[in-house]
Formats: structure tokens, C-alpha cells, sequence
């Protein structure tokens, strides 16, 4: 328990600083001071350099709890949630950039949001009904097993860490990248949802898709919240692969 | 010019409440428009874990329940403070909504047939879930009610809920405009026709006119500063505008909950069950007060008792230091590593990523926050606010009021999507029969006053106080004098304390002009409306001279049902000084005032008879401003179905 | 169930709205194509990948002796293994040249911003304290390699097709040697005039750049769900150094530095 602050390490952050709405703003690192308290997290810390050094640094946070991913950022050379990044974990340097791969807003903000949105119009990421739901009727059964696999693959918070680690994301801005083919894994595997394989083809099966992943993996490495990636993309592929050649016969 | 904007519906709020209302109304063929802080994934509605209470009666734990026993329980929790025909139409709408997500995509957790072994209140406990219920949605326990009826979704069920309906949003192609914040509604003569709107990518200003505006903005746990389970954007600045409209009331906004542990320093909600299998706290000395201050419930007494220990101690100086404030320990040690990896999850994991400790070999800090505002902007059973026709408001922005004075745990994800169908086809249907009724002057006008102020603290330079620190005292006076246990005196000082921060405001000096968002101007902008929301909090809380559900008075203990069976209502007109406080009746009675089950016990009976009250309450609400609503009052209660309910659930009581 | 009358009926508008003509979507013909690319240039780079593993033990028959090897290689000329082998071999090393460099980033801008990213994410192991099963963060090394895979790959396209000439005139021509046919004098002699630079890289360059590839291509199409990243990883490093190790030893008797250890069998 480190509760003595007099004991506690100066941190020195390098924080990247660009507002591109102020022209007489050029990118640039800025440094600043901070002494460490227990329990520090980069929400705290950042907020407190805002609030007492830069009134001026932008950034995003809202739940601070890990669960709205608002503050995916480049930590040390690592896309992560910057809310339950503790300084106790990184060295006394501490380097924040914003994620890659999005466009920036300003400082270490950038637009995730807007992203997230275009991709889920693009893989229409709503469950498509056969039937119209009745108010009367009790809920359809489904095997807990199923719901707990849906939900594993629902939990992505849209942090976009897993973007901003990829290099094909951050080379090709038509990829439908890591959390868009999560988001297709999803309600493939949805009975609910009415769409056969093949209207998923043009979404998934092309360069964009699935086969423009080359097996990278850091999107695995840095999801802030394990998803199982590695598996959505196997299950995407043969998915793939198998319609295919049943396709043909239809 | 393109600086306003029309549409047919504005949401202002895009978390559950907003965006199922925005659905409902864009499916009735409106075009709607979606405000949001941020994108609407990002809503504070998908921290919500614990679950979503409909009374589907699924497993074994719940076998028995009914739409009748919801509605008991509500009332009951509320205190008898709710309006009992909106819990109704809850109660019974609840079912529903939970179905409907299901068919909109939530992975409920569902029952698994055959042995299951469920963890209750510390103990291994082994149950047959029938075959006949297989596949159907699950239950858990949640939030003190007489059946398992909290339907869950894993531990996300606010996320699930949350990415559903923004998916059904997506679907119907409703627009919705992230980083955009309502800065003041444009209304006239008792009508409101859009709002002011301001961009938080590039600080620029414009309005937006619509038939009809709905505020669904969440609640407003950070007027309690760093004391809150509350996201960073429950400012409240929805509740805050609809103030500043001064005709329009908040309702009961002395009625705050309160949870006892709050991990420190971030506020992060750490689960009851902690202390239901057996954590203890201790005082900077290590020793467990609880004991010595509640021989007999020690940890387990109720959430207030708790927590209203742990203010004490932290009163009296055996909190321990923090840079951010004084806390105390949850010690889990005992319980040892497996449990907290299995049992506890959830716990070990904030743990790790929060304070970077094993709960196993650390103690773990934790203090008393605020959690759920049951106060909001005053509507009618139609989510129509008092005074303003067009104006609309939902979930926990709103004081519909099914809480009442204590909101039940679970019941406030299932009012957002309750409340967001019914209030959204409200909506449409006033916004079919009606135009865009306000002129382009109007609209102007408004704007230019929000320019004003804006411009105003720009122009503001020299040496004032900086808006972070007047936030920090507002937290400070709000945890410390109008936090869970008040008092008279104390309620005095805070009142006179959140005053002279809210004058000390006109001298707050902004220290970044950079142009864009400017996030310290951002938050200047939202610091006048969170004051007065502060204040009138206070000032209400003050005024209350009982103790009812949340709103507990050391010096008047019992809940005063002669004198209080009412809602605080307050105003702020516009160019006024000080806030104007009325009340109104709770509503219809069904289930006459008795004991909650739980908790105090002790109130004063009521003087009128039921009927008597009941005949008032009418005219007494329209007197508050209640505008008339598409079905009378009284038309969803159906009076006296909770009679038997119990008996028939197999449940002894009243 | 008792309802309220204020449950409403949009719900129905909203279905209706939601049923699209999406029946009758037909399978569109890029997408299959793109399967068929992908395909073929995960199965090339798995053939070719067997083939070196192949191509190391008959390559190793020179550890046998010089007499070991030539047996082998007439071996598989007069039952015609080698000649139509050199002409596929090829082919799918183009092939598969062709598919893989799809995948490679155009534009330099963007090889940059790739190969900064993939440093970044290397390194900051160092500046993270808390790198681990508990502390969550996963040291993260696998884009870093996929340049070197592509590296790799570049060479080989050079240094591969020089080979297969090489060994192509070989076969087909009397160019070198006594006939038409792979020998192991000839094979000795060119290698330890000085050709045993290039194979020593390109010997390198093969097994790392094969290892990786298989290991991704398992990765890819799944087979990480069953058998964890980390026995993945072991069994991708037990191949590399085995084979590295092997292929060393061969070179080293190519280029007459040592004597073929297995010499004594056949007694040369
Ligand atoms: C930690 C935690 C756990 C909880 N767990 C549970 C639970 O298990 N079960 C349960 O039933 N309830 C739970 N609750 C309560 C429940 O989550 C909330 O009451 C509910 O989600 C509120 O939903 P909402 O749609 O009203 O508001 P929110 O989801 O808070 O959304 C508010 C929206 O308004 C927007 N907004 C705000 N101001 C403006 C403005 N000025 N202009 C434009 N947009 C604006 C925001 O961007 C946001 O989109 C929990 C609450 C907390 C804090
Ligand atoms: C001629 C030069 C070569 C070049 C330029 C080249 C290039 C590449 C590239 C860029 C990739 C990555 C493609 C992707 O991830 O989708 C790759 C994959 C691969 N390569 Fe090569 N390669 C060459 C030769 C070889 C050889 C000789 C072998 C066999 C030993 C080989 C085996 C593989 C394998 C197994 C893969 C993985 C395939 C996949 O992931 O789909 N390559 N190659
Ligand atoms: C059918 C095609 C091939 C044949 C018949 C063949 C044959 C040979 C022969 C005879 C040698 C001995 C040295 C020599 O004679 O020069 C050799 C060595 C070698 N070849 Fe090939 N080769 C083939 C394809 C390839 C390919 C595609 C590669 C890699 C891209 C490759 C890499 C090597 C290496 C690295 C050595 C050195 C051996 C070692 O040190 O282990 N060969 N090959
Ligand atoms: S998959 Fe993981 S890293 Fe990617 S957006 Fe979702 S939660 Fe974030
Ligand atoms: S990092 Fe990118 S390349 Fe594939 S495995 Fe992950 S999506
Ligand atoms: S602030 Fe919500 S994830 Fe970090």
C-alpha cells in the first residue's frame, strides 16, 4: 500500500498537443509534471493536468469505468483504454497519442463515434426480422449457450484500440477492420436475424473484409476487453468458404 | 441561414430513454433528430450491469410473479412517494419492453434447464429449473424484491440493451449528432420549439426548431462532484434547461440515492454482494465500526445505515488520507482468492484495473456516493412536462414518477424503455398535429443570448476563481451537507454555501481561448444550470421536514404522510433570484401509505381519507401546471388488483 | 397477461419497415473471386512451405555423401519427380509472389505509417511496467515480424529465382556437370565457390518467413480457437530452429567445409 505520497515518483508526461481548428496550432509534444498518488489512473491524471496546468488539453472520458469507450488512447506506444490504465503500470515517462486511424478532434480526442456509426450502417448491424414482434406473445426460447456466445461477441465496447493497432486498418480506410468483423460474427450468429450467408458476402468476403486481415493479431493483443477475436475471424472465414461452394448449387 | 435548423422530433439524450423514444416516434413516421454529449454507445446507460426488473416469472426464484407484485414493490420502495398509476402502467409495460429487446437482439441470459447452482446470499444453493422453461429469460436477484425478476444480459446488460436500440436506430436511419449539446430551449407562451444547440468538435452555435422536444439527458449525480457512480456527462444539464425555462418544475429534486461503496478515488460502483458474503470495513485504525456502531447487522444493515456509518467516520477524521480525499477500507482478505476470482469477478477485476491491487492481500478504499437521481423535470403520465406544451422528457432526466423517493435496483433501465415507447408515440402524435410554430426571430433571439454568455466569459479576464474549483466546493457541500443523513442546521449552511458559489460565478475567469470546443468553456457553460440544480436540491431538501425513502432527516425520522404525501415541485423564473418551491399530490392512491417492509418504520398516518385525497389530486396537479393527457386520469389503475396478488404468489404480508 | 392501453403499436410500423428485399441478393462475383485469391495464396504459400521441408531432407541426402545424394537425384529424375517438380515450384513461387504482394501497403506513406506502428507496438513493452497474465497487456511482437515477412519475401523473389534458374539449366541442360541433371560435385563446387552466402540467406529467409506463414495461416482460418496462440507459437519455434539447424549443417557440408557426418552408411 503506497499511501505515503512523499514517497511517490514525479511523472513526466509527453503528451501530443494539435488543434486543428486553431491555425496557429502545429502538431507537437508538450510536457508536463505530475506527481503520482496512489491508486492513479490516466483519468485522474489527465484530468488534473486539464484542471490545473492546460485548461486547454483535450481529451475524452464519460463512464471513467471501462465500459463506454470513449478514451482508447496511445499509451506508451499502445492503443488502450487510458480510464483504467493505472501510472503504477508504466514507466515514469509517460507518452500519450491519440489512436491512430480515426480522424483527430484535437490533442488526444478523436472521432471514434462517427466511425463506429458508418461502419455499422455498413454491415447494417441490426438484427434484420423475418416476423413482426407481437406484445402478446412470450419471448422465443434460446439455448443459454448460444446467448452466452452472442453476448462474447457483443461486448465490444467500440473503443477502437483494436483498430488503431492494426496495420492494415490504419493503411487501408475502406477495411472493415477488427470490431466491423466482430460486429458481422455477431449477428451471423444470430438465429434472430433473418439475412442468409450469402447476403453477407460483399461485406465480408472481399479484400475490405476478412481476407484483407493478414493475421496481424495485435487487435487481440490490445482489446481492452478479450474479445475473442482470433476466433471471429477463423468462424468468418470458413463461414466464407463454405458458402461459397454451397451458393453455387442454389 | 444556415444556423437553424428544422426537424420534426428533437431528442435531446441519446441513451435509452432518447433513443427508444426516438424510435418509437420515427416508426410513426416523424422525422427525428438525436442530440448527444457523446456517441449514444457511449451513454451512460451502458454502465448499467445489474439487470432490468420485468416481472416475466421465468425460473424457479420467481415462479408466481406478476405484474401486480412489480407495482407493490415499486410503490413500496418508492416510499409511497411514486405516482402509483405510472408504476402501474410500469409494471405492466415491463414485460414487454424486455421481450421486445429480445426480438431487437439482447443476448438475455436465459434458463438452463435442470440442476443449477446459484449463489445466494453467501451460500451454494442448488435448484431444478423445469424443461417446460428452458430457453426462456432468466432471472436474478436484484435490488430487494419479493421475487427473482431482474432480467440480465451476462454482466452488460445496460450495453446489450443500449447497442440493441442504437442498432434500431440505425435501422430507421434517424439522425443522430454526436458531440452536440442543448444549451437552452427555445419556447414562448408556455410552448417549446427546439433548442439551442452547440457543437463539441467546433464550439459553434445554432438552433434547431422542432414540433415537439423531448429531454432525455440522464441524471445529474455530478452536481455531487467526484462523489457520484455517475459518468462524467451526468451534468444534468437537461434538468438545467428545462430550469431555466422558468415555467416549467422539477420534481422532488431533494430525492437522491445513495450507494455505499463507491471505490476511491473514482467513484466506480462496487457491487452489494461484497459485503453480503462477508466484507468488512475499517477506519483508518483498522478497526471494524460496524460492529460496534450495529451490534446486530453489523455490515449487512441497510444501504443508508451504512453508509450513514461511514460518513461518521469519515467526519470524525478516521478516513484515510488521499491526495483526492479521505476514504475507508472494504476488507475481502478472508475471503480468499478463490472466491474473489469466481464469486466476485467482477470485484477482483476493478481491483486490477482500478487500484492495481489483489483484493486477497489488499484492503480496498472505498466512501459513500451518490448513484441515481429520482428528481427530474416534472411530466405527466404522457411524458408531457408541466406548463410547456411540446416538451417532453424521459427516463432519468424525467420525474415521471414511478421512484417516488427510492428508486428499486433494476427499475430504471426497464422505465427508459418502458417510458421511451409510450412517450415517443406521444410525441408523434403531437408532432402530426401540430407545425413548427416559432418564427425565425424567436429563434434568433435565443440564440444570441446564448451567444452572449458565451462571449461574456470570454471576454471575463483578470484574477477570479476557475470553474473546476467552484465545481469541487459544489461536490464538497453537496456530499458533506446534502448527502445521505441531513439535517436541518447543516442544510442551512449548505444552502447559503451553494449560493454564494453560485454569485462567485459571475467572477469566474475561463483560463483557455483557444477556438473550437474549449473544453473549459464546454464546462463553464454547464456550471450555472448544475448550481442551480445544486441549490434547488438543498433549498428542497430543506423544506421536506420528514424522512421518506432516500431523503433521510436526522431530525425528522419518520415519514410524515399527514403533512408530506406530496411532490416537491420547483421553478426558477427567469429573471428571478431565488427558486419557487409548491407541491402537488403524489397522485392516485391504490395502494394505501404503510410499511415498506424494510428499512424505518415509523410514519404519521395520514389525516384525509384515501378518497379524499384522491379527489384533489386533479385539479391540485393541473393547479402545478399538469397539462391533460390522451387518456384521463386514472385510466391505466386498476384499482385493487394488488390485493391478492400476494396471497396468490404464495407471500405472507399486508 | 393484463395489458395496459398504453402499450402501443409502432412497434408493428417499425417491423414492417424492417422486412427488405434481400431474398433474392445474388452472390456477387467479386466477393467469390476474393475467396478464390485468398485461397490460393494461403494454399501456394503452404504448398511452397511443405516443399522446403521436403526439399531440406533431400537436400540432406548430402549427409550421406556425395554418393547419398546423387542417388537421390537420379532417383527422382529418371522417375521424371524432378523436372516437372522445378517447372511447378516455380509457377506457385510466382504465384504465390504475386497473390502475397496484394496485401502489401502501396504507397510508401503508408509502409511507413505501417512499419512505425508495428515499432511502437514492439517497444512499448518496455515502457509498460505491468506487462503480463495479470496486468492483462500482452507484449505484442506479430505485426513487427510481418514486415520482416515481407522482407523476407523480397529477397527470396531475388535470391529464390536465381536459385531456380540455377538449378533449372541444371535439370534440363548440360550446362553444368557431366549431364543433364542435379550432381552433387557440381552442387559442391558452386556452392563452396561462393554461393554459400546466398544460400545461407536464403536458407534464413526461407524458415522464417515459412514459420511465420504457417503459424498466421493456422491463425487465420481459425485453428487458434483450439490450440492456443502460445502452443502455436512453441510448435512455429520448434520447426524454425529445427530446420535452421538442419539446413546449417547441410550448408556446411555443400560448401566442403565439413565432411558429411552420415557419410560412414554408405561408406564413401
Ligand atoms: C454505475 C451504474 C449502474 C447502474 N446499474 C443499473 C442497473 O443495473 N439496473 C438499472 O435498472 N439501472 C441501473 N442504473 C441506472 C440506469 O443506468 C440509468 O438510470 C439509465 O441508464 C438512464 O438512462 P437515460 O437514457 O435516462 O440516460 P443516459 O443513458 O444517462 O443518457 C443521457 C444522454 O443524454 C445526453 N445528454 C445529456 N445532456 C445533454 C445535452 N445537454 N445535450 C445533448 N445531449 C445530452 C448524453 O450524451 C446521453 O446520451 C445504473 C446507474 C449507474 C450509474
Ligand atoms: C517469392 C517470394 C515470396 C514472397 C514475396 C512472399 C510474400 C509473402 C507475403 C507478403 C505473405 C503474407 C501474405 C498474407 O499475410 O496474406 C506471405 C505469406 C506466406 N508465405 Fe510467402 N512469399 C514468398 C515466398 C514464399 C515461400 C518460398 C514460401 C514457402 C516456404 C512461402 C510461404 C508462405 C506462407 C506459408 C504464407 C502464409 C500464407 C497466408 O497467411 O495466407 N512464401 N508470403
Ligand atoms: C524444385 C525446385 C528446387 C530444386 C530442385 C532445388 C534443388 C536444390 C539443390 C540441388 C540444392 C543444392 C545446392 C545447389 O545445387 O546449388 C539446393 C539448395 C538450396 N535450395 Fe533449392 N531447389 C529448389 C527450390 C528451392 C526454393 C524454391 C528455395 C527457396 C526459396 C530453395 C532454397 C534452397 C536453399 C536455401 C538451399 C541451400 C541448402 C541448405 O543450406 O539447406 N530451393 N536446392
Ligand atoms: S473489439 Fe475490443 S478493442 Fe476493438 S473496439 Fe471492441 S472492445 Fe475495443
Ligand atoms: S490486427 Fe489487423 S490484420 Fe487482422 S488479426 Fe487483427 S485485424
Ligand atoms: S471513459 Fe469509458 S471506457 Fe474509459
Amino acid at each position: 500500500m503506497a499511501t505515503e505520497s512523499d514517497s511517490s515518483r514525479e511523472l513526466t508526461f509527453e503528451i501530443f498537443r494539435f488543434n486543428p481548428l486553431d491555425p496557429g496550432s502545429e502538431p507537437r509534444m508538450q510536457t508536463y509534471t505530475l506527481r503520482e498518488e496512489p491508486y492513479m489512473t490516466l483519468f485522474r491524471a489527465l484530468n488534473r493536468i486539464r484542471e490545473e496546468q492546460d485548461p486547454g488539453l483535450q481529451f475524452d472520458f464519460a463512464c471513467r469505468s471501462a465500459v463506454c469507450g470513449s478514451c482508447g488512447m496511445m499509451i506508451n506506444g499502445r492503443p488502450t483504454l487510458a480510464c483504467k490504465t493505472l501510472t503504477s503500470d508504466l514507466a515514469s515517462t509517460i507518452r500519450l497519442h491519440p489512436l491512430p486511424a480515426f480522424k483527430l478532434i484535437g490533442d488526444l480526442s478523436v472521432d471514434t463515434g462517427t466511425w463506429f456509426r458508418e461502419m455499422g450502417s455498413r454491415v447494417e448491424a441490426w438484427v434484420h426480422e423475418r416476423q413482426a414482434f407481437d406484445p402478446e406473445a412470450i419471448e422465443e426460447p434460446m439455448d443459454d449457450d448460444l446467448a452466452v456466445a452472442i453476448y462474447e461477441s457483443d461486448r465490444c465496447i467500440e473503443c477502437g484500440c483494436c483498430v488503431a493497432s492494426c496495420g492494415v486498418a490504419n493503411t487501408r480506410g475502406d477495411f472493415l477492420a477488427p470490431a466491423g468483423m466482430n460486429r458481422v460474427a455477431r449477428f451471423m450468429m444470430d438465429p434472430r436475424d433473418g439475412r442468409s450467408t450469402g447476403d453477407w458476402f460483399e461485406v465480408v468476403a472481399s479484400d475490405e473484409g476478412v481476407f484483407g486481415c493478414i493475421g496481424l493479431m495485435a487487435c487481440q493483443d490490445v482489446c481492452p476487453k478479450e474479445l475473442p477475436l482470433l476466433e471471429v475471424y477463423g468462424y468468418l472465414r470458413r463461414r466464407a468458404l463454405g458458402a461459397a461452394f454451397v451458393r453455387k448449387q442454389r | 441561414m444556415d444556423k437553424i435548423e428544422t426537424t420534426d422530433v428533437l431528442v435531446i439524450g441519446g441513451g435509452l430513454a432518447g433513443e427508444r423514444c426516438a424510435m418509437e416516434a420515427a416508426a410513426l413516421g416523424q422525422r427525428v433528430t438525436i442530440l448527444s454529449l457523446v456517441p449514444p454507445r457511449r451513454s451512460h446507460s451502458c454502465a448499467a450491469q445489474g439487470g432490468m426488473q420485468a416481472a416475466l416469472g421465468n425460473c424457479v426464484k420467481a415462479a408466481g410473479d406478476s405484474t401486480d407484485l412489480h407495482f407493490l414493490d415499486t410503490v413500496r420502495g418508492s416510499d409511497w412517494g411514486a405516482d402509483q398509476e405510472v408504476a402501474r402502467i410500469f409494471a405492466d409495460n415491463a414485460p414487454v419492453a424486455v421481450r421486445e429487446l429480445a426480438h431487437f437482439g439482447v443476448p438475455w441470459t436465459r434458463v438452463r434447464p435442470g440442476r443449477n447452482v446459484y449463489h445466494i446470499k453467501g451460500q451454494q444453493v442448488a435448484i431444478d429449473e423445469p424443461a417446460e422453461k428452458a430457453g426462456l429469460i432468466m432471472h436474478r436477484d436484484f435490488g430487494g424484491t419479493a421475487k427473482w425478476r431482474a432480467c440480465y444480459a451476462a454482466a452488460g446488460t445496460g450495453h446489450a440493451a443500449l447497442y440493441a436500440i442504437d442498432g434500431e436506430v440505425l435501422r430507421l436511419g434517424i439522425e443522430v449528432r454526436d458531440r452536440a449539446e442543448a444549451l437552452a430551449l427555445i419556447h414562448a407562451d408556455g410552448r417549446c420549439h427546439g433548442a439551442v444547440t452547440r457543437c463539441l468538435r467546433t464550439g459553434q452555435v445554432g438552433v434547431i426548431l422542432a414540433k415537439a422536444t423531448v429531454i432525455a439527458t440522464g441524471g445529474f449525480g455530478r452536481i455531487y462532484g467526484r462523489y457520484t457512480t455517475n459518468a462524467t456527462i451526468n451534468e444534468g444539464t437537461g434538468a438545467a434547461i428545462a430550469l431555466a425555462t422558468g415555467v416549467v418544475p422539477l420534481g422532488n429534486m431533494e430525492a437522491v440515492q445513495f450507494h455505499p461503496t463507491g471505490l476511491w478515488p473514482s467513484g466506480i460502483l462496487v457491487t452489494e454482494g461484497c459485503r453480503g458474503d462477508g466484507g468488512y470495513l475499517l477506519n483508518r485504525e483498522m478497526e471494524r465500526f460496524m460492529v460496534e456502531l450495529e451490534p446486530a447487522k453489523q455490515e449487512l444493515a441497510s444501504r443508508d445505515v451504512v453508509s450513514r456509518h461511514m460518513m461518521g467516520q469519515i467526519r470524525d477524521g478516521k478516513g484515510v488520507d488521499h491526495p483526492g480525499g479521505p476514504h475507508l477500507w472494504l476488507d475481502l482478505r478472508h475471503l480468499g482468492e478463490e472466491h474473489l476470482t469466481t464469486k466476485l469477478r467482477e470485484v477482483y477485476e476493478i481491483c486490477r484495473d482500478f487500484l492495481g491491487i489483489k483484493p486477497w492481500e489488499e484492503l480496498i478504499p472505498v466512501r459513500p456516493t451518490q448513484h441515481y437521481s429520482m428528481g427530474g423535470v416534472r411530466v405527466n403520465k404522457d411524458g408531457e412536462a408541466y406548463g410547456m406544451r411540446g416538451l417532453y422528457a424521459a427516463g432519468e432526466a424525467a420525474c415521471w414518477d414511478m421512484h417516488g423517493f427510492n428508486r428499486l435496483g433494476g427499475n430504471s433501465l426497464a422505465e427508459t424503455l418502458v417510458a421511451g415507447r409510450i412517450v415517443g408515440a406521444r410525441v408523434a402524435e403531437f408532432a402530426a398535429d401540430h407545425q413548427i410554430e416559432a418564427d425565425t426571430g424567436l429563434a434568433l433571439a435565443f440564440l444570441q443570448e446564448t451567444e452572449l454568455t458565451i462571449d461574456a466569459w470570454l471576454a471575463r479576464t483578470g484574477q477570479g476563481p476557475n470553474v473546476y474549483d467552484i465545481r469541487d466546493a459544489m461536490g464538497e457541500i453537496m456530499m458533506g451537507k446534502v448527502g445521505i443523513f441531513r439535517q436541518g442546521d447543516e442544510l442551512q449552511a449548505a444552502v447559503n454555501e451553494l449560493r454564494a458559489l453560485h454569485d462567485s460565478l459571475d467572477q469566474a475567469v475561463l483560463r483557455c481561448r483557444e477556438p473550437g470546443a474549449n473544453p473549459e468553456l464546454s464546462f463553464a457553460l454547464r456550471l450555472k444550470g448544475m448550481l442551480r440544480l445544486a441549490l434547488v436540491a438543498a433549498m428542497g431538501a430543506l423544506a421536506r421536514e420528514e424522512s421518506r425513502g432516500a431523503h433521510s432527516r436526522i431530525d425528522f425520522p419518520a415519514r410524515d404522510d399527514r403533512n408530506c404525501l406530496s411532490r416537491t415541485l420547483v421553478r426558477w423564473g427567469h429573471s428571478e433570484d431565488e427558486p419557487m418551491f409548491s407541491y402537488e399530490p403524489v397522485g392516485l392512491l391504490d395502494l394505501p401509505p404503510g410499511d415498506r417492509g424494510y428499512g424505518k418504520a415509523s410514519h404519521v398516518d395520514m389525516e384525509l381519507s384515501i378518497e379524499q385525497y384522491n379527489d384533489s389530486v386533479l385539479t391540485r396537479q393541473q393547479e402545478q401546471g399538469r397539462l391533460a393527457t390522451q387518456e384521463p386520469m386514472g385510466a391505466s389503475l386498476r384499482e385493487g388488483a394488488w390485493h391478492d396478488a400476494e396471497a396468490r404468489a404464495g407471500l405472507t404480508g399486508t | 397477461m393484463a395489458r395496459s392501453p398504453y402499450i402501443s403499436s409502432a412497434a408493428e410500423a417499425v417491423d414492417r419497415q424492417s422486412v427488405r428485399g434481400r431474398a433474392d441478393a445474388t452472390w456477387p462475383a467479386e466477393s467469390r473471386r476474393q475467396v478464390i485469391y485468398e485461397l490460393i495464396s494461403g494454399l501456394s504459400g503452404l504448398a511452397l512451405a511443405l516443399f522446403m521441408w521436403g526439399h531440406m531432407f533431400f537436400v540432406a541426402s548430402i549427409l550421406l555423401g556425395t554418393r547419398g545424394f546423387d542417388w537421390l537425384a537420379e532417383a527422382l529424375e529418371v522417375t521424371y519427380i524432378a523436372q516437372p517438380t522445378v517447372v511447378i515450384i516455380f509457377a506457385l513461387f510466382v504465384i504465390h509472389a504475386a497473390l502475397a504482394a496484394r496485401k502489401i501497403p502501396a504507397q510508401l506513406r503508408e509502409r511507413r505509417r505501417f512499419a512505425h506502428l508495428a515499432k511502437e507496438l514492439r517497444d512499448s513493452e518496455r515502457q509498460w511496467r505491468n506487462i503480463g497474465p495479470d496486468g492483462v497487456l500482452k507484449p505484442h511482437v506479430e505485426s513487427w515480424l510481418w514486415i520482416w515477412q515481407v522482407r523476407t519475401g523480397m529477397i527470396m523473389l531475388v535470391l529464390g529465382s536465381f536459385h531456380l534458374v540455377l538449378i533449372g539449366l541444371d535439370i534440363f541442360t548440360t550446362l553444368f556437370g557431366d549431364r543433364a541433371g542435379i550432381e552433387a560435385a557440381t552442387s559442391m563446387a558452386r556452392t563452396a565457390g561462393g554461393l554459400v552466402w546466398v544460400y545461407g540467406v536464403l536458407l534464413l529467409c526461407v524458415e522464417f518467413h515459412a514459420g511465420i506463414g504457417l503459424y498466421r495461416l493456422a491463425i487465420k482460418w481459425g485453428a487458434g480457437a483450439r490450440l492456443s496462440r502460445t502452443a502455436l507459437w512453441r510448435v512455429e519455434k520448434f520447426l524454425f530452429w529445427f530446420f535452421l539447424g538442419l539446413g546449417l549443417v547441410v550448408l556446411l557440408v555443400l560448401a566442403e567445409i565439413i565432411p558429411p557426418p552420415l557419410g560412414f552408411i554408405l561408406g564413401s
